[in-house]
């Protein structure tokens, strides 16, 4: 248990590092840290279906400027975390329920982390450039890339002190009455409506919207009276989006 | 001034290409991407300057507060390096390099912002996100291919755009369309949106909600209850104290006998 702790920490703090000081390909996004996270403790199946809840909810939580949201990649990979290594005898639907649940009170940890991380990396720009002689001598890039290992030791740390305490709170969760693990199984379930009503919130001005109502219509149809598939729902709301799109811009 | 300058090659540009996908190593509030701009131009400033001094005060100068859009960077990066060349090589020995990054970084960061974090990943992420609740465990790995396509191609672009047009911004406008496809990019998330509440009754099991009603319902229903979200939303909800919400809800159907 402690070597998978101890493993969960270091991967969730390289996976963190693409969320703001690495490349920022993404890999840190819920749906693919969740997925990996899950995969590495021997069940992807509970990583992709928090990732997949936890995707939309955070999706435009956006870092802009001096702003620093809460740290989705944190979220998602502690939430698989203690849903794994706090079940026993299988994976419930209702402990991911709960690791969702207690990766909430999570955000303001994160933030607070994010910003000391930052404060120390201001420290060094400082460092470096009163201290010319040290950037001769190449030492620009080891000041710069010194902020890796901040970036990695906020996630870790976060990681390493309260996974061991939601892994705890997932298995008290286990002795609860059936009332409470239906709760948070239809928690699971209530939750990517509201991670799509977020970004409808960000995307459009409007409640009822156009677009939203087209790509609705055309799953509903699908669905009710075709019996069609996910798959066929997706290709065709991008088509309908796309061309509805081209029409809205020639008439614009 | 001399003679012994070399000039930049490929290979130069594509060590910044290289630097700049760690540009926001060091972030920090103060400086924000001040020290990874610098980081990313050392190598062509070592290049350009063989003096210590000269290149000591040029590497300096561009410890200065920069910030703009990490991808969008790259044109900046682009820009200066031919604008340092040119300094270097005696063409342009005045021009004024604090101001083309001040002038490009605000707008540039604005256009990228809205065009990457504001559109492409949400389009990406919910057209991933309709895979997964349909059943398709490989959504991540598409939804990574299809971002990075567009991430690192227009990345390694712009640093050779930048340095080519020496970061005329209205060259990079006309060859890219950003606000045209953010704008096609959030209608098709709306789009997928409402697809993935429209297709509730094909959600995988363990994410489709069990009420005792047809499929015609449910997905009524689920539309009525996303927009009630949407209108909490709008009058202000944070999305934190909404998910702690629809727990304690939860827990209330349940001990109430609802669910």
């Amino acid at each position: 248990m402690l070597l998978a702790i101890i493993g969960v920490a270091i991967a969730g703090g390289l996976i963190g590092l693409d969320r703001t000081a690495v490349g920022q390909f993404m890999v840190s996004q819920p749906l693919c840290a969740a997925s990996l996270a899950g995969w590495m403790l021997g069940d992807a199946a509970t990583g992709l279906l928090v990732g997949a809840v936890l995707e939309l909810i955070w999706l435009l939580d956006m870092p802009v400027g001096t702003f620093v949201p809460a740290d989705s990649t944190v979220a998602a990979i502690f939430a698989v975390a203690v849903s794994i290594l706090g079940s026993e005898g299988g994976v419930r639907l209702s402990s991911v329920g709960l690791g969702i649940l207690l990766s909430i009170l999570l955000a303001p940890v994160t933030m607070i982390a994010d910003h000391m991380v930052r404060e120390f990396n201001a420290r060094i720009a400082l460092h470096v450039q009163s201290d010319p002689v040290s950037v001769r001598k190449n030492g620009l890039a080891r000041a710069h890339l010194s902020g890796l290992w901040f970036f990695f030791f906020k996630s870790f740390i976060v990681y390493l002190v309260f996974v061991p305490l939601g892994i705890l709170a997932v298995r008290m969760f286990a002795h609860l009455p059936d009332q409470y693990h239906r709760a948070m199984e239809l928690y699971v379930k209530l939750l990517p409506l509201l991670g799509v009503a977020l970004v409808i919130r960000k995307l459009s001005v409007r409640t009822i919207d156009l677009f939203l109502s087209g790509g609705f219509i055309v799953a509903f149809v699908v669905t009710i009276v075709f019996h069609g598939s996910i798959p066929v729902i997706i290709l065709l709301t991008v088509i309908a989006g796309l061309l509805g799109a081209k029409y809205y811009d020639q008439r614009t | 001034m001399t003679s012994e300058r070399s000039t930049i090659t490929t290979g130069d540009l594509l060590r910044v290409v290289g630097r700049a996908f760690l540009i926001q190593a060091s972030w920090s509030f103060e400086r924000m991407q001040s020290l990874g701009f610098a980081y990313a131009i050392e190598p062509v400033l070592r290049k350009l300057y063989p003096e210590q001094k000269e290149f000591s005060d040029r590497l300096k100068l561009h410890m200065d507060y920069f910030n703009t859009q990490p991808y969008f960077a790259s044109f900046i990066l682009g820009a200066v390096v031919r604008i340092e060349q040119d300094r270097a090589e005696g063409r342009n020995a005045l021009a004024d390099v604090q101001g083309i990054k001040t002038v490009l970084m605000a707008p540039l960061g604005a256009l990228g912002d809205s065009f990457f974090w504001g559109s492409l990943k949400p389009m990406a992420a919910v057209i991933a996100v309709a895979m997964v609740v349909g059943g398709i465990w490989w959504a991540p790995f598409i939804f990574l291919l299809f971002y990075n396509v567009w991430h690192i191609g227009l990345r390694v672009s712009l640093v050779f755009m930048g340095y080519r047009s020496s970061g005329d911004a209205v060259a990079l406008l006309s060859r890219y369309r950003f606000t045209g496809w953010a704008r096609q990019f959030k209608l098709i998330s709306l789009a997928v949106l409402g697809g993935i509440v429209g297709g509730i009754a094909l959600w995988r099991p363990e994410l489709k909600p069990e009420f005792s009603m047809p499929d015609m319902m449910l997905a009524a229903s689920a539309m009525a209850f996303t927009l009630l979200l949407v209108a909490v939303l709008r009058r202000g909800g944070s999305p934190l104290k909404l998910m702690l919400a629809l727990a304690v809800l939860c827990i209330v159907l349940a001990l109430t006998g609802v669910v």
